[in-house]
């Protein structure tokens, strides 16, 4: 194809532009969604459809009333609240309702050993759930591992003489999330599996999420891990050391208590959760972000101690990765700029 | 305009007038060379003055040059609002189109002759385009300075337009070597990216990016390697889509379809650059790739990729150990055991023990009943390393030498090593539960799977139920092993309604594994009716899923367990057809368990009952002897040669003694064979012995699971 080169790139700022185009699309589903929070939360009784995504109090209002013993109980009128403001479908108030999910889900799994009823979680749960289910329409997600003896935009072929070009193409595809089945409830064998989802459709939608989010969801993993990290802070630095200190310890540690808030940390769920984590350590302008930086970085440690713990060489490799890269990001190591002029009193023509 | 911000704003101490005073100053736009004379005075900034003199004697300077020359001076000495301002002083927009005719004409001009710049009449020089494209590029960083990310962008971008509309297909050969052009170029081709993320438009910088790489540039090879580098890690990490403009879709060429696949083709193109030495070893690019393939479980390529890593970069234990996780979490747990074998080595002896390679060795022969002995060593090695420096895996180490210590006792020949390989295996679990168990469902599985096989089943039922509420019934293992114990205490009732529970909390792929289960209990309840409902239930869904399963590679494992489960069912068919003497259908139902797998001793062994129950006992024994030949440990086959043996009549008891010891020895609780052994005594005589074995019998049968514990 023989396109123009010198096309512009599409419009910028794609937040901005459809947060605007559906507000005036759906104003009387947002005001809906205002009245009745206000009514949940009397805090919040100056919200406007205007400043509904931007207020700095909703969040840790809601957040702080979702963490509230019996937060999640079927009768809650939060919960109903954030089911009812996803299913109407307004993008905007999806995103809204997606900024909860890490204390939703952080909340929900740490309870669910306690055997308390959480019939509202699970509601706002599986309506996202369902929503990747429709969304997916039945197919698993899957890429193709490329195959560089074939040429692509960025390099050329090498070596090899590209003999099958075209049966290839299916033999090499990899699954990253199966097909989804369709669910009515939680079955307890598969709520990894819907939590997980659910963190799949918060992670699509991360560059819209709000940072206190993010931090919450760190904190969260933390608590999911159930293992202090502190070992490895000083991750392959200084290893002589790490040895004395673990004589040391060693004395203190007989019978662990029990941890509050650990959780069985399968694949589905363990995936979504370090494609997040690795977002909020190394995503662009985390350096902006210096607490979420930090709190990633304590996360990233607590799940590396933990996949270590279990031996599951699926957690170790990527976590491993991540703590190895997080250190080259640490305040103290300093980066060059390669684009940057070199300084001379010199002017050459 | 410009003359409201002046020198109090910007002093120097060395010099009172600054020179900005330049910027100020009203130029006439059109005013091409110099104009001398009366700004000349105005400069008491030697510098400045030594710059001017001299670029008159040499050249003649035109008034944008003037402002490029004199804003970089600014910028270098930091004064980037000052530099901002002479910079604005030139209108890029009515340049542009003069230079880029000025690239364009000059670098088809090179070829031929080298020296053929001052031929072209009224075309821009390069040195002045040079000096131009520099100019906005400090702009561009100026604004970077003050904070103005987006305005810093468009700049930038203005550059990078420039050339490409001069140069649509790349950069010519040599271009570099007598003018800054090419430099400049290349400066504002890697800041436009960095200046988009600042900004926080990341499609603007993927796009920018891209810009950058598909086209020959002329890039240096590292300046190329960073730029793929990092526009896989904002691809990774960005967390947004931003799709390949269908102009980069071309066709023949492979096309990533999603920001990850497109992350992981640049790294391994930069993984394969650092193999061949194209590029230094850097170790972020590796680190990159194994999270990128981690995440989406492409170990197996992973592996691949370590092992192309060269030589000297890793140390041999390390390395092993990194290819060990990655061939393990791909599925191939046989070739990571070697490589740790390897790294536990006494060739690694003189070096400090790493760990973490002992007490994965220790967990992957835990998985293997046939490397338990091996796997006991790993595990009380990797407890001694854990006392001196990782007390926190005592726990874990304990775990994995029970497990072992278990499958050892199953696969032990000596009845005296196998009851102490019991107790140890008990003793090293109970240790890890005490110490690990709180926190640490896992193990207290463990501790229940070995207290179930050894028939204690009150402490493996409490274990089970401990578990399940501990991972609040979301573990399909707890879900299928606690009826099984339940059935073991002969509750067969209430297995059935722990297996109903299941089956509500399961998964479809699941919920297959717990019907088959439900029709065995329904079996053992002597309940065939029931058991064959659920049955033709099963092989529904299982051939309703069938097509889902086959149609892509990647669902090979699962489509494997469908089939063998299906086979399962033909033959448990079989078993109840047989049981009611309705041998057509039993017949009719091993047929379609051996059109599945011929080979499974199991269909083998059900002919044979068949046939023995048509007395065509010759017959019989040869299809038990051929299960026998496909697996010779299988207690069932033993058992029923020998049940045939014992027609045979005396001279065949004491062959029949030995096949059953065999059995007894594969599976010292099988009820089956204890009975049979009594029989064989009683025939002999010895009528004291003979009620010891059924004893055995009847007390094993009283606590034996509808299936084998596993």
């Amino acid at each position: 194809m023989s396109a123009d080169p010198q096309t512009p790139p599409p419009a910028t700022a794609t937040a901005t532009a459809t947060s605007t185009a559906t507000a005036t699309a759906s104003p009387a589903k947002l005001q809906t969604a205002i009245d009745s929070l206000s009514s949940i939360v009397p805090a919040l009784s100056t919200l406007t459809p205007s400043n509904l995504l931007t207020n700095p109090d909703l969040y840790s209002n809601i957040s702080a009333l979702l963490r509230q013993p019996n937060s999640g109980a079927g009768d809650n009128n939060l919960c109903r609240w954030l089911y009812d403001t996803f299913q109407s479908g307004v993008a905007d108030l999806q995103l809204l309702v997606l900024r909860f999910l890490p204390v939703i889900a952080g909340v929900y799994l740490s309870r669910v050993a306690d055997r308390k009823p959480q019939a509202g979680f699970e509601a706002v749960l599986l309506a996202l759930y369902a929503h990747e289910t429709t969304s997916r329409a039945g197919q698993p997600v899957s890429i193709t591992i490329p195959d560089l003896t074939q040429p692509s935009v960025y390099h050329e072929a090498t070596g090899k003489s590209p003999s099958k070009s075209t049966g290839a193409a299916e033999s090499d595809l990899a699954v990253v999330s199966h097909a989804l089945e369709p669910h009515g409830t939680v079955r307890s064998t598969r709520r990894a599996r819907i939590v997980g989802v659910a963190l799949e459709l918060y992670y699509t939608k991360i560059a819209h999420m709000p940072i206190s989010s993010k931090i919450d969801f760190c904190e969260f993993c933390k608590v999911w891990a159930g293992q202090e990290g502190e070992m490895y802070e000083k991750f392959e630095e200084d290893e002589e050391e790490n040895e004395e200190g673990g004589v040391g310890s060693a004395m203190e540690v007989k019978v662990r208590k029990k941890v509050e808030g650990r959780v069985p940390l399968c694949w589905e769920l363990l995936q979504p959760v370090m494609r997040i984590l690795a977002h909020c350590l190394l995503g662009p302008n985390n350096n902006k972000e210096v607490v979420l930086f930090e709190k990633a970085n304590e996360a990233c440690r607590s799940l590396f101690a933990r996949s270590m713990h279990d031996v599951n060489p699926k957690a170790i490799l990527p976590m491993r990765s991540l703590m190895r890269l997080s250190k080259t990001l640490m305040p103290n190591s300093k980066h060059l700029d390669p684009t940057e002029l070199p300084y001379s009193d010199v002017i050459s023509l | 305009m410009l003359c409201a911000c002046s020198g109090e704003q910007f002093k120097f101490e060395e010099a009172p007038q600054s020179p900005e005073s330049l910027a100020t100053r009203d130029f006439s736009a059109s005013g091409l060379s110099s104009r001398t004379g009366d700004w000349e005075s105005k400069f008491d900034e030697t510098q400045v003055e030594d710059v001017e003199s001299t670029l008159k004697e040499t050249l003649s300077l035109n008034y944008e040059e003037a402002r490029a020359l004199l804003g970089r001076l600014e910028y270098q000495r930091g004064n980037f609002d000052a530099a901002l301002k002479v910079f604005e002083g030139i209108d890029i927009r009515d340049l542009a189109p003069r230079m880029i005719r000025a690239i364009a004409e000059r670098t088809k001009q090179r070829k031929p002759r080298s020296k053929g710049d001052n031929v072209l009449p009224n075309v821009m020089s390069m040195h002045s385009v040079s000096l131009l494209l520099e100019a906005i590029l400090l702009k561009s960083k100026s604004l970077e300075e003050l904070g103005g990310y987006t305005e810093a962008a468009k700049e930038c971008r203005i550059i990078v337009d420039i050339v490409e509309s001069a140069l649509p297909k790349g950069m010519p050969e040599g271009i570099g070597e007598d003018c800054k052009l090419q430099e400049m170029f290349h400066k504002a081709l890697g800041l436009l990216p960095n200046l988009w993320i600042k900004a926080g438009f990341l499609d603007e910088a993927v796009t920018a990016y891209r810009w950058a790489l598909v086209k020959p540039w002329n890039l240096e090879p590292w300046r190329l390697a960073c730029v793929q580098k990092d526009l896989a890690t904002t691809l990774l990490y960005g967390g947004v889509e931003v799709n390949l403009p269908s102009q980069l879709q071309v066709n023949g060429l492979t096309t990533p379809m999603s920001g990850t696949e497109e992350a992981i083709l640049l790294l391994l193109i930069l993984s394969g650059k650092m193999a061949l030495e194209e590029i230094d070893w850097d170790p972020e690019i590796m680190d990159h790739l194994t999270y990128s393939l981690s995440i989406t479980g492409m170990f197996e390529s992973l592996a691949n990729n370590v092992e192309k890593v060269l030589p000297g970069v890793y140390d041999r234990a390390e390395r092993w150990y990194f290819l060990a996780l990655c061939y393990s979490a791909a599925g191939q747990n046989e070739v990571a055991l070697n490589l740790l074998r390897k790294a536990c080595a006494s060739s690694e002896a003189k070096h400090r023990p790493y760990f973490p390679s002992f007490l994965f060795a220790a967990k992957l022969c835990s998985l293997y009943p046939n490397h338990a002995h091996e796997g006991i060593k790993f595990s009380q090695e990797a407890i001694d390393l854990a006392k001196h420096q990782n007390e926190h895996f005592l726990g874990q180490g304990q775990k994995f030498l029970g497990t072992c210590y278990g499958a050892a006792a199953r696969i032990s020949v000596l009845d005296s090593e196998r009851i102490i390989f019991q107790r140890e295996s008990l003793k090293f679990l109970n240790a890890a539960v005490a110490l690990n168990g709180n926190n640490d469902p896992e193990v207290i599985f463990s501790l229940g799977l070995e207290n179930a096989i050894q028939r204690n089943l009150n402490a493996a039922y409490d274990n089970l139920i401990m578990y399940s509420d501990m991972m609040a019934g979301s573990s399909i293992r707890g879900w299928q092993l606690l009826p099984l114990i339940v059935s073991a205490q002969q509750r067969f009732k209430d297995a059935e309604t722990i297996v109903d529970f299941a089956l509500d909390e399961a998964g479809s792929v699941d919920q297959l594994q717990l019907l088959r289960l439900k029709a065995i209990l329904q079996i053992t309840q002597k309940q065939p009716k029931q058991a064959i409902e659920i049955y033709r239930i099963l092989l529904a869904v299982i051939e309703s899923q069938k097509e889902h399963w086959l149609q892509a590679k990647a669902f090979w494992h699962e489509a494997l367990t469908q089939q063998k489960l299906e086979m399962e069912v033909w033959q448990d068919l079989a078993t109840i057809y047989a049981d009611l003497s309705s041998f057509l259908d039993a017949k009719a139902c091993v047929d379609k368990a051996q059109l599945i797998e011929f080979f499974s001793p199991r269909s083998w062994h059900l002919t044979g009952l068949l046939l023995e129950s048509r007395t065509l006992h010759k017959e019989a024994l040869v299809s038990f002897l051929v299960s026998l030949s496909i697996e010779p440990d299988y207690p069932p086959g033993i058992i029923s040669a020998a049940k045939l043996l014992l027609k045979f009549g005396m001279q065949s008891l004491p062959i029949a003694r030995s096949f059953l010891m065999n059995a007894l020895r594969l599976d010292p609780t099988n009820h089956d064979a204890w009975f049979n052994l009594g029989r064989v005594s009683k025939m002999e005589g010895s009528l004291q012995q003979a009620a010891d074995f059924f004893q055995a019998a009847s007390e094993l049968k009283l606590s034996a699971p509808v299936q084998k514990f596993e």
